[in-house]
């Protein structure tokens, strides 16, 4: 009898009823700390093209001109998988995503990128065509052109003395313009990454 | 709009039977979809309900990128969900191949283009909230007033 009574009172309760009319568990957030799609910040984006070259993803990530004529990543949804090596890789924080700045903040950790380019002088016949389309070449010395025979000795390379010379592989970004000009795939740039951490 | 109607709109909303398949998926997703079902997210609650029955469905859930063998099979497991349905890809792989769409291998992406899908759920793997909240958001869209859209 008592138990049937206390039963009565277990049901009669307006919190028994709330819970077992309604949603129980709390609304569907997200973390705060979740990595999810990069995200602007509003750092002017500087046009080095290192989020693009980490990516691990084909088609996730694109440098375009917006509607001010600034350049800015566009993420495509569907392509990218979220693993957040674009915003470490930004020297500049124009993206960012969870916690991982102000993870690279207190950890003082970022990734170095350097740009080594080799020619196979077997192959090269000093046509010249990667020189003349290297965007820094053109940049340095606009005369540069046909042959890629020009006097300047500050481009990154050029054809001097019926070879092929690389002068200042410092100053390479990386671009890869060179290697897809060459019509015998005579230059090929390597990309090298390093993860790197200050200790002071 | 009815009074039966209308009850018919609150019951459905509650009452949302899933299917899924996996197209060939690296199981990341399909893991994530088992996450719905343990006590953390508790997709019951909702009143979403996981059978593997077609015939059952009313949403049908696709993971992966789209193996050639599934090319007949799909379309059949489509046409035994009956009315009103709708498809929903979960992560990267059905819209784009992701991880396996690259040279040599046999995948077809994206789902779309082989049966009509209604939304899409980008990640790899999406969050099993984001799964939850796209089902909820969708299933009211598709089964509101079913009867009277005939
Ligand atoms: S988060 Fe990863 S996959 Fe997405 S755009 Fe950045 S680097 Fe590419
Ligand atoms: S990778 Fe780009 S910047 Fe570097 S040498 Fe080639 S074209 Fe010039
Ligand atoms: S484009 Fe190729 S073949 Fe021509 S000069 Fe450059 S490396 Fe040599
Ligand atoms: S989207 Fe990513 S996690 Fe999902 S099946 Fe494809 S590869 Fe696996």
């Amino acid at each position: 009898m008592l138990s049937i009574f206390c039963y009565i009172k277990e049901f009669l309760r307006p919190e028994w009823w709330k819970k077992f009319l309604f949603v129980k568990t709390p609304p569907l957030v997200k973390p705060d700390y979740f990595r999810d799609y990069p995200h602007l910040t509003g750092n002017e984006c500087t046009h080095e093209l290192r989020c693009m070259m980490i990516c691990p993803s084909p088609g996730a990530i694109e440098i375009l001109k917006n509607e001010d004529g600034k350049w800015a990543p566009v993420i495509y949804k569907g392509h990218c998988i979220r693993c957040g090596l674009c915003v470490e890789a930004c020297p500049d924080n124009v993206l960012a995503s969870g916690r991982i700045l102000e993870q690279n903040e207190t950890d003082n950790t970022s990734f170095l990128a350097s740009y080594y380019i080799n020619v196979n002088d077997a192959l090269c016949m000093k046509c010249g065509n990667c020189s003349v389309a290297c965007p820094i070449n053109k940049e340095i010395d606009p005369q540069l052109a046909y042959n890629a025979t020009s006097s300047s000795n500050n481009v990154i390379m050029r054809v001097k003395g019926s070879k092929l010379t690389i002068m200042h592989p410092e100053k390479c970004t990386g671009c890869k313009t060179c290697e897809k000009t060459c019509p015998n795939n005579a230059i090929t740039v390597a990309r090298v990454i390093e993860g790197d951490q200050d200790d002071d | 709009m009815g009074i039966i109607q209308s009850i018919k709109n609150k019951v459905r909303q509650r009452s949302i039977h899933v299917c899924y398949v996996n197209v060939g998926s690296c199981n990341g997703c399909d893991i994530e979809i088992l996450a719905c079902l343990s006590p953390r997210y508790d997709i019951e609650q909702y009143g979403i309900y996981v059978h593997n029955n077609p015939r059952e469905a009313d949403i049908l859930l696709i993971t992966g990128a789209f193996c050639e063998q599934w090319e007949d099979k799909l379309a059949d497991l489509w046409e035994m969900i009956p009315e009103p349905k709708a498809a929903i890809t979960i992560g990267n792989c059905p819209v784009s191949g992701c991880t396996f769409n690259r040279r040599g291998s046999f995948v077809n992406p994206p789902v779309s283009k082989h049966i009509p899908v209604a939304a899409s759920i980008p990640g790899c793997p999406p969050r099993p909230t984001e799964i939850i909240e796209t089902i909820l958001q969708l299933a009211p869209l598709v089964f509101k007033d079913y009867e009277e859209k005939k």
